[in-house]
């Protein structure tokens, strides 16, 4: 019973966290950019999220697709305000960093100053059924978790995979240099990258209100999450971080199970510097190509 | 010059002679003095504006005797202000010119934080000597944070939690066993010691972004850790109670006061730390190994990984400091220190300034902490407005407020050689860039005089020109057509015109030469003339042609 308790936690949170850092990864590998405004993109599409149950429905569809909607929303407006203006510039990968940061600092006040400092919470979204399998009890929460994660994942990276944007941005994570010279927009895929890793920090939004309520600084430690868990998985990589994802998950229930929830973080991040220190650029990362910006 | 001849009548100066053929009179062009192009060629076209590049700087006269004369810091030989001397070749004077006047800014700027509490308005008394300790605490964290950022090039993020650390770390210390205030910044510079050495362990391996992804991890960690252990105070919002310096009997001006200037003498402190590292030994080594050019620094014998190690831990040893200092100040710590949003202000202040110097830091804290905490009233508006500040910082500014000078400068001279490249025209002369690879030089003048002589040759060829040629292709020409001919007959060897007799008297075609030994001429065209004339001209025709289009 404990056992299992602490497996099916371990994938709930594994599929949650790791849509959050396949959002960095991607963004990081194709762009360049190290989107630390990530946090804010979540917490603008649980408020969109909070804002449609509100005045349209709170049918969880409905809230399911308006925080994909905004999340997007979001992503592309830090695209058209940190991107496109400092990626052709000199130092473009610090200025890049600084600006999404900037972002973060100014949507943050500003979801503040609008909604005030109160937490809000978004009904639940699939129904409070119960399934038990062999003596265990999933929640409607949880199975719904994970089923809404791993299809938008699987959906996201089959459509990277199988289509022409998909190609495109794929080319420009192997080489952003030569995905241009045959004719790849840079700023349009950018784009696209950010409309979709938006849309995953929305879903995550939207999933995890229940466990994180929608603050204006309840991204922050999603994002912590997600960017740690790119870290550790090598950035750049899904395969990586799918694997750090789980790894993560998993330590992350047994260290709430056995020594408690405040040591959550310390255990993570002295098994994240760990993976670090043998391999610098994490699990998946190949360890002397850096991406070149 | 051009009225020197209007006429456009040529005479035939041998028909008195009775030549064969020859006419009498014939049109041609008026007069043309060759020498237009040349003094049109030769003349600035640049438009010159009242205001130049001239740079104003005063220029101090010299002392006499006092010339050799050197303020130095004492016991070095550097020089407190750097003057260049030189002698004045017009009015034969010594003069001298302050080339760098940062050190005067600077004695200027702290003479005012140092008076400041003495003539501050009543009113506001309270709000502005607090603004302006909390403005000198987080200089110095600035400036500690600015040495691993810009000397040590590690993107840390975690300086703030190094504070904190060292701060809750003496706050705890003080409550529980009593240790008095003066033992704190000394025990603080220990634990950052402690810790800087632990995270500094994950910089030897990872480079730049990774480290950066993890020490906002890291400061995570920290907030969380300390929010909700007990022994921190996790029930009321930090450690308060400490014992502090500041004396509890003063007026609360006279505390106000006593915490100022403490604060004054530790940004004083972190100056001189900032400068004894970035101006030295370590700052001198790594700035020999900037990002991307490890590798130069590395084969020439420089060490920068452990220099950048070393300025790492020293750094972390007076933010440590500097935590203990931020207890024994205020008597207590808060967890606010390790909130997302004071990371993000201390990297505005970094990055606002102007990253790598030390005014860059203070500046830039400057602007920060006025808009923080003296404009508190506007909520989180005041937040939203750094906010832009520093999205426009990084947007448009390449080094921070402190690099506008240089990007102006780049950017102004990026505009002149684009102007400069648009009044360039290019008609067979070599560009600048070219003329620096030629060896001969001679080849240089040649193209240049070659292109003159081109634009005045073309301005000679009219109908009236062509037509005398047809009429008489041999034998005393106009002068206009004389000049034409002697050019075209002076042309080097390769695709030089020439005719080929295929019938005699009957059939000529026009070949043109290879210029090499033993490489036949290639035909030029199909056509085939009767006469040996109507060849002549047909050549003349098809050189006027290509020096038309050259």
């Amino acid at each position: 019973m404990d056992l299992w308790f602490v497996i099916s936690n371990a994938i709930v949170l594994a599929c949650i966290y790791g849509t959050l850092a396949i959002g960095v990864s991607i963004t990081w590998s194709s762009l360049g950019l190290l989107n630390l405004a990530y946090g804010f993109i979540f917490t603008l599409a649980g408020y969109g999220a909070w804002l449609v149950s509100e005045h349209v429905s709170d049918w969880g569809p409905v809230l399911l697709a308006a925080g994909i909607l905004v999340g997007a929303l979001g992503g592309i407006m830090v695209c058209a305000f940190a991107f496109i203006p400092t990626h052709d510039k000199p130092n473009f990968t610090i200025r890049g960093m600084i600006a999404t940061l900037a972002i973060s600092l100014l949507g943050t006040q500003a979801l503040l100053w609008w909604f005030g400092p109160r937490a809000k919470t978004l009904p639940g979204i699939f129904g409070d059924w119960k399934v038990s399998l062999s003596g265990m009890v999933l929640g409607a929460d949880k199975i719904g978790n994970v089923l809404t994660s791993v299809v938008m994942l699987v959906a996201v990276l089959r459509w990277m995979q199988s289509s022409r944007r998909g190609l495109e941005i794929r080319a420009m994570m192997m080489n952003p240099h030569a995905a241009s010279i045959v004719g790849i927009g840079v700023r349009r895929t950018s784009f696209y990258v950010m409309a979709i890793t938006g849309s995953l920090a929305g879903l995550a939004a939207v999933l995890l209100s229940q466990t994180y309520y929608i603050s204006p600084f309840g991204g922050l430690t999603p994002m912590i999450k997600g960017v740690s868990i790119a870290l550790c998985g090598g950035l750049g990589s899904v395969r990586g971080a799918v694997i750090a994802a789980m790894v993560l998950g998993l330590n992350e229930s047994l260290t709430t199970v056995t020594i408690g929830g405040r040591y959550v973080l310390i255990t993570q991040f002295v098994f994240i510097i760990a993976i670090l220190l043998v391999r610098p650029r994490g699990i998946a990362g190949i360890l002397d190509k850096a991406r070149e910006a | 010059m051009s009225d020197v001849d209007t006429s456009s009548k040529w005479r035939n100066p041998v028909f008195l002679w009775g030549a064969k053929g020859a006419v009498e009179e014939l049109p041609t062009n008026p007069f043309r003095s060759h020498q237009e192009i040349w003094r049109k060629t030769r003349e600035s076209k640049t438009e010159l504006f009242p205001v130049g590049r001239l740079r104003y700087y005063y220029k101090w006269p010299g002392h006499g005797g006092a010339t050799w004369n050197r303020l130095r810091y004492w016991p070095t030989r550097r020089r407190v202000i750097r003057v260049r001397g030189e002698y004045n070749p017009k009015t034969l004077r010594r003069e001298k010119t302050i080339v760098d006047k940062r050190p005067i800014w600077w004695l200027l700027g702290l003479l005012v934080l140092a008076m400041g509490p003495l003539c501050t308005p009543l009113g506001v008394q309270n709000t502005l000597l607090t603004a302006a300790s909390t403005f000198a605490i987080y200089a110095s964290i600035s400036l500690c944070w600015m040495l691993i950022i810009g000397t040590a090039g590690i993107f840390t993020l975690a300086s703030y939690a190094v504070v904190g650390t060292a701060a809750f770390c003496t706050a705890y210390l003080s409550i529980s066993f009593g240790v008095p205030w003066w033992l704190l910044p000394p025990i603080g510079a220990a634990a950052g010691l402690i810790f800087g050495g632990i995270i500094a362990l994950p910089a030897t391996r990872l480079d730049g972004f990774y480290y950066a992804l993890l020490t906002l991890g890291l400061n995570e960690l920290c907030r969380v850790y300390f929010t909700t252990s007990p022994i921190f105070g996790a029930a009321n919002g930090g450690l308060f109670g400490a014992s502090t310096f500041i004396p509890d009997s003063a007026s609360q001006f006279g505390r106000l006061l006593t915490s100022y200037y403490a604060c004054f003498a530790l940004l004083l402190l972190a100056l001189l730390f900032y400068r004894q590292v970035n101006g030295r030994r370590l700052g001198r080594i790594l700035r020999m190994a900037p990002e991307k050019r490890e590798a130069f620094a590395e084969a020439v014998g420089v060490n920068y990984r452990s220099a950048r190690i070393r300025v790492f831990v020293l750094s972390s040893i007076g933010l440590g400091f500097i935590g203990g200092f931020y207890t024994a100040n205020f008597g207590g710590v808060a967890f606010s220190l390790f909130n997302f949003d004071t990371v993000l202000l201390g990297l505005g202040m970094l990055v606002i300034g102007g990253i790598g110097r030390a005014e860059g830091a203070v500046i830039g804290t400057f602007i920060v902490v006025f808009f923080d905490k003296f404009l508190i009233t506007l909520g989180p508006l005041r937040l939203i407005l750094i906010g832009l500040i520093m999205l426009f910082v990084s947007l448009y500014l390449r080094n921070g407020l402190f690099g506008i000078k240089a990007q102006f400068r780049n950017w102004r001279d990026k505009k002149k050689s684009e102007r400069r490249s648009t009044r360039a025209e290019k008609g067979g002369e070599m560009l600048p860039e070219e003329a620096t690879e030629t060896l001969d030089k001679d080849i240089v003048y040649m193209r240049r005089f070659d292109k003159m002589q081109r634009d005045y040759l073309k301005t000679l060829v009219s109908p009236e020109v062509i037509a005398e040629h047809q009429g008489s292709p041999q034998g005393q020409h106009s002068e206009a057509l004389q000049r034409l001919l002697i050019y075209f007959r002076g042309r080097p060897q390769i695709d030089k015109y020439a005719i080929t007799c295929v019938e005699v008297n009957k059939a000529y075609r026009i070949v043109a030469l290879s210029g090499h030994r033993g490489v036949p001429p290639r035909l030029v065209e199909d056509k085939i003339y009767p006469t040996p004339k109507d060849a002549f001209h047909g050549v003349f025709v098809r050189r006027v042609q290509d020096l038309l289009e050259s």
